[in-house]
């Protein structure tokens, strides 16, 4: 059975075998002493480009009205509008749609926050400039799977094929080598946002680690037979595919027992999490991180997704149901945090393709670029609104061209505060976030 | 529109097939009696009759793990008996099964469509059992790459799925130029990517037209975001940098075109009636009646028809030079090779263009030129070659080399899925269950080559996918008692007599399954495996060494 210097010497061979000790960083070859605290991550992907400009919208006359008028019939009604009341108000109100009252009631407690009209970027644009074509645009723009990539990878024009959270691990490599499962794990199987360069991301399923039933203690043979697939899965593959398979088949082997022997330490939660997928994701994490400790934990990544945001038709009927899961979700999670008693050490936050179109196409939306994120948790400077809200018009200076909104905060300042807080330093920066230098905040200040 | 009931005709199945002429597809009526182990059947030759090619074993079993859904007895001497080309040749002219015939044949109440599981049914009882194994190869590729899905709003249309999934076996070897109008005017497309119910502008009411099937049928059926060279690389420009296919007001311009479409049979546009089988019919008072702006600076004018549009746009899309390499190289991941060399695609890809009687985008012709070219039929593809067979695939493999069936003759496995993260027409999106350019961090990423299957293989699947193996071997075998009547076994009867012998149980549970090819590792697993069960314990020791070959490395990939 492979232990964890088994595992942890074969994943120190592979690096090397690689040959990317030069590409590693600093700290990643310095003898940093580890972290003393535990922090974590929680990304909460929506699949398929979050409507957020129906999230929240306004509820001060003029802006109300303008909204009113490019949405049409997709719309909120003003009177349906949940207020909220930040503490840096901008001169106009805003209200949560009707559906996300738990977003509303996080905002107004302090524990959330609202990152306005965030997208990708690689360095500032105005309408002018995008018409022109005169600054350098993240490539495929409104393309579903090309944005994903971009919120993920923050790659930009580059190849890069690693995610922000994988060289953020790759940078820790060396401060978090006591732990004994990955930084990253996934609730949502492969991600972009996970993949390092050295770092190898671990998945879970809703229950837990999936074990392989035929080396169950109660299967006759278990013993025997993991033995033998253990010794075989050791073999020198020549194909590469093979290669691959044989390493995930060992990595799984490697972690599952210790998880699920955790998992089964942790505390019952009297927090209960909706019954939806997103919610069975947030809950498996939140008992992930209340055994923390079994896994000499101190910094964490989890990624999370839902689907179903890419709402081209039937919007208004589609949207209560996957804004309210959101909401749900995310305040049962921000409950479990404080049932912990981590609530301090937690944050989680919101990512999504693209926002979307202001125009309807009669009864939906179509993909656009800017869009509001969400970030929650005990450490969040919350009942803030974050960056400029954008001008909701259709033609107006926000919008590119039909009522696409131009960005006027980079996902990569968004992704740079996030890892700061992490506790990656300023010289580092711009390996986490590269178009960063581009922006003049590296910090929006909500951590 | 909320579709919430599965409401179709039968009796217009779409997409051109000649349904009289197919494969009846009703299980069979009689309950096969379970085979004890002290009456095993005699167990095939080893060494295959003499052939009228020169095909090994372990060459026709690559091909047919190649083409087909797995080797069932005598799959590999058919082969070896008439040689590749003809084989295909055969395969082409084989009639298609029809999930939809299959629906309709189920005893009342499960002939009313309800859920999806009688359209599952479908897919493992003709990938098992009927003859048209290519067809239905390539059908399950297509489902890949021109895809609609179940979860979601289609949940409630099995019948339309099956229906879709007709039109791509009818269309399987037919014209991509055909298919692709097919493809767009199927209901269930039309549902899908919301072409169906698409208007005109209303500016008055900020509307414009739907952009979601333009883009999708651009970036993910055709011909991808960026120009590409013949051999599937991208071209670049005179800086170095990749070209964009299309903008947004291409986009824009499809989906001017993509307006006025609705189901077939209804009475007005604003009142559709269902129809999950016909072709979507146009109205044209709903239809954008302005200029359209394509590909290449085409223009279409202004004032044309809905079905005259959609044909310009169609052949406008079919002409871009991108076509052929973007589709040879999805099609060619789908059947032999995850990082097809420049070569490969373009040999496939000129094809496409011209099938050698000025034909362009003959699928038949393209299946052909990929499944024998010498890439695929070299006897080495180097470390870098060949692909992972996709994780439901490995079941079905599994199924066939053992035959098998339920006692109640049904197939009858809903939630695949759940195991192997992956369903006929159940992607959680149009992106599939995979990337083509998928590429793991690590080792595969590095060399730049990409594994598609490996996005769904993680730490939680590959224990999921072995489990359901391990449970199809262990559990549900000819030799289990107290299974219920729906349980689908494999036989492992004709084995039985071999399990005394650990090497010659060995090497016929290899031929069964990998052709015969396997590793020196992977035999002295089995050995040490088998070597373990007393002899007294026959079908043990023979579920074991099928155990070990099934969930092996080497039967997960394709060389």
């Amino acid at each position: 059975m492979m232990n964890r210097r088994k595992f942890l010497g074969m994943t120190g061979r592979s690096a090397a075998t690689l040959g990317l000790a030069n590409l590693m960083p600093r700290t990643l070859l310095g003898a940093d002493n580890g972290f003393s605290d535990y922090k974590c991550l929680v990304n909460i992907f929506l699949f398929g480009g979050n409507d957020s400009f129906n999230l929240l919208a306004p509820t001060s006359d003029a802006e109300y009205n303008v909204y009113a008028a490019s949405r049409q019939n997709l719309a909120i009604a003003r009177s349906d509008l949940l207020t909220i009341t930040p503490d840096n108000p901008d001169g106009a109100s805003y209200g949560y749609h009707p559906a996300a009252g738990a977003l509303q009631s996080l905002f107004e407690s302090g524990d959330s926050a609202l990152i306005a009209n965030v997208g990708p970027l690689i360095e500032p644009v105005t309408k002018s400039q995008y018409l022109e074509g005169s600054v350098v645009l993240p490539p495929q723009l409104f393309s579903h799977n090309d944005q994903q990539a971009q919120w993920q990878s923050l790659k930009g024009t580059s190849s890069l094929a690693t995610g922000w959270g994988g060289r953020v691990a790759d940078l820790f490599t060396a401060n978090t080598s006591g732990q004994l499962i990955a930084l990253n794990t996934s609730t949502f199987g492969t991600n972009l946002f996970q993949a390092g360069a050295v770092s190898i991301p671990y998945t879970v399923s809703t229950t837990g680690a999936n074990t392989y039933g035929a080396f169950d203690s109660d299967a006759a043979l278990a013993t025997e037979r993991r033995a033998a697939f253990e010794t075989y899965l050791d073999s020198s593959f020549e194909n590469v595919h093979a290669r691959a398979l044989a390493a995930v088949h060992k990595r799984s082997l490697a972690s599952a027992d210790l998880v699920n022997q955790a998992l089964a330490l942790a505390p019952v939660l009297s927090t209960v999490f909706p019954p939806s997928f997103l919610g069975a994701q947030l809950n498996i994490i939140a008992r992930l991180i209340a055994v923390r400790d079994q896994f000499q934990m101190c910094r964490q990544m989890f990624f999370a997704g839902a689907g179903g945001f890419d709402t081209h038709d039937d919007q208004n009927e589609l949207q209560p149901g996957l804004l309210g899961d959101v909401a749900d979700s995310i305040q049962a999670f921000q409950l479990a945090m404080l049932e912990l008693g981590v609530n301090d050490k937690v944050v989680s936050f919101t990512q999504s393709d693209f926002g979307r179109t202001l125009t309807s196409n009669g009864d939906g939306t179509d993909h656009g670029w800017g869009g509001h994120q969400i970030v929650t948790g005990g450490p969040v400077l919350g009942r803030k609104i974050y960056g400029q809200m954008p001008i909701l018009e259709i033609g107006g200076n926000d919008d590119a061209t039909g009522g696409r909104i131009i960005p006027t905060t980079a996902a990569d300042q968004y992704a740079a505060t996030l890892a700061q807080w992490f506790g990656v330093e300023s010289p580092d920066l711009g390996m986490i976030a590269p178009n960063i230098a581009n922006f003049g905040a590296v910090n929006l200040g909500f951590l | 529109m909320l579709i919430s009931v599965s409401l179709f005709l039968l009796s217009a199945c779409s997409g051109g097939g000649d349904s009289s002429s197919s494969t009846p597809t009703a299980p069979a009526p009689s309950t096969p009696a379970p085979t004890t182990p002290s009456t095993p059947t005699p167990v095939p030759p080893l060494v295959p009759p003499p052939t009228e090619t020169d095909i090994s074993v372990a060459e026709g079993a690559r091909f047919l793990r190649q083409a087909s859904f797995g080797l069932a007895d005598g799959d590999v001497e058919a082969l070896q008996a008439i040689g590749y080309e003809a084989w295909i040749d055969a395969q082409i002219t084989a009639p298609a099964s029809s999930q939809l015939l299959h629906l309709v044949s189920l005893p009342e109440p499960e002939n009313n469509f309800e859920g999806q599981s009688n359209r599952l049914e479908a897919f493992f009882l003709h990938a098992l059992k009927n003859d048209d194994q290519l067809r239905q190869r390539m059908a399950f590729a297509l489902s890949e790459i021109m895809v609609v899905s179940d979860d979601g709003i289609l949940f409630n249309a099995p019948g339309g799925l099956a229906s879709y999934y007709d039109m791509l076996s009818s269309f399987a070897f037919g014209n991509f130029r055909e298919l692709m109008e097919a493809v767009t005017l199927h209901p269930a497309m039309g549902v899908y990517l919301s072409m169906l119910g698409n208007e005109k502008p209303d500016l008055a009411r900020n509307i414009r037209p739907d952009e979601n099937y333009a883009r999708e049928l651009l970036q993910l059926f055709t011909i991808g975001l960026v120009e590409l060279n013949l051999d599937g690389t991208p071209r670049l420009d005179t800086n170095g940098q990749m070209i964009p296919t299309f903008n947004q007001s291409i986009v824009e311009g499809f989906a001017h075109v993509n307006t006025g479409w609705t189901f077939a049979g209804s009475p007005s546009f604003s009142n559709p009636r269902f129809n999950f089988v016909m072709p979507m019919q146009a109205f044209a008072d709903f239809h954008d009646s302005g200029e359209k702006r394509l590909l290449n600076g085409v223009v279409l004018p202004a004032g044309q028809t809905p079905e005259q549009d959609l044909e310009d746009a169609l052949d406008n899309i079919f002409q871009h030079s991108n076509i052929a390499p973007f589709v040879s190289r999805r099609l060619i991941q789908r059947f032999t090779s995850a990082n097809p060399s420049p070569a490969y695609v373009e040999r496939v890809a000129t094809i496409f263009n011209d099938n050698g009687s000025g034909a362009r985008g003959d699928l038949g012709a393209v299946v052909k030129a990929i499944l024998l070219d010498q890439e695929a039929r070299s006897a080495s593809v180097g470390g870098e070659g060949g692909k992972l067979v996709e994780p439901l695939l490995r079941l079905v493999a599994l199924w066939r080399a053992f035959d098998a069936a339920a006692a109640d003759g049904r197939y009858w496995y809903p939630q695949p899925n759940i195991a192997f993260a992956q369903a006929p027409l159940r992607s959680p999106s149009v992106f599939n269950f995979f990337s083509p350019d998928y590429a793991p961090a690590g080792e595969l990423s590095s060399l730049g080559l990409v594994s598609p299957e490996m996005q769904i293989t993680n730490e939680t699947t590959t224990a999921s996918v072995n489990n359901f193996l391990s449970f199809s071997i262990y559990i549900r075998n000819s030799s289990a008692t107290n299974l219920n009547e729906r349980a689908i076994k494999i036989n492992i009867a004709p084995y039985l007599i071999l399990a005394s012998d650990t090497d010659k149980l060995i090497e016929r549970i290899a031929e069964k399954l990998l052709g015969g090819v396997i590793s020196d590792e992977l035999r002295a697993q089995a050995v040490t495996m088998i070597n373990t069960i007393p002899q007294d314990q026959p079908a043990f020791r023979v579920t074991e060494a099928i155990h070990v070959i099934a969930s092996s490395v080497e039967f997960a990939l394709i060389e």
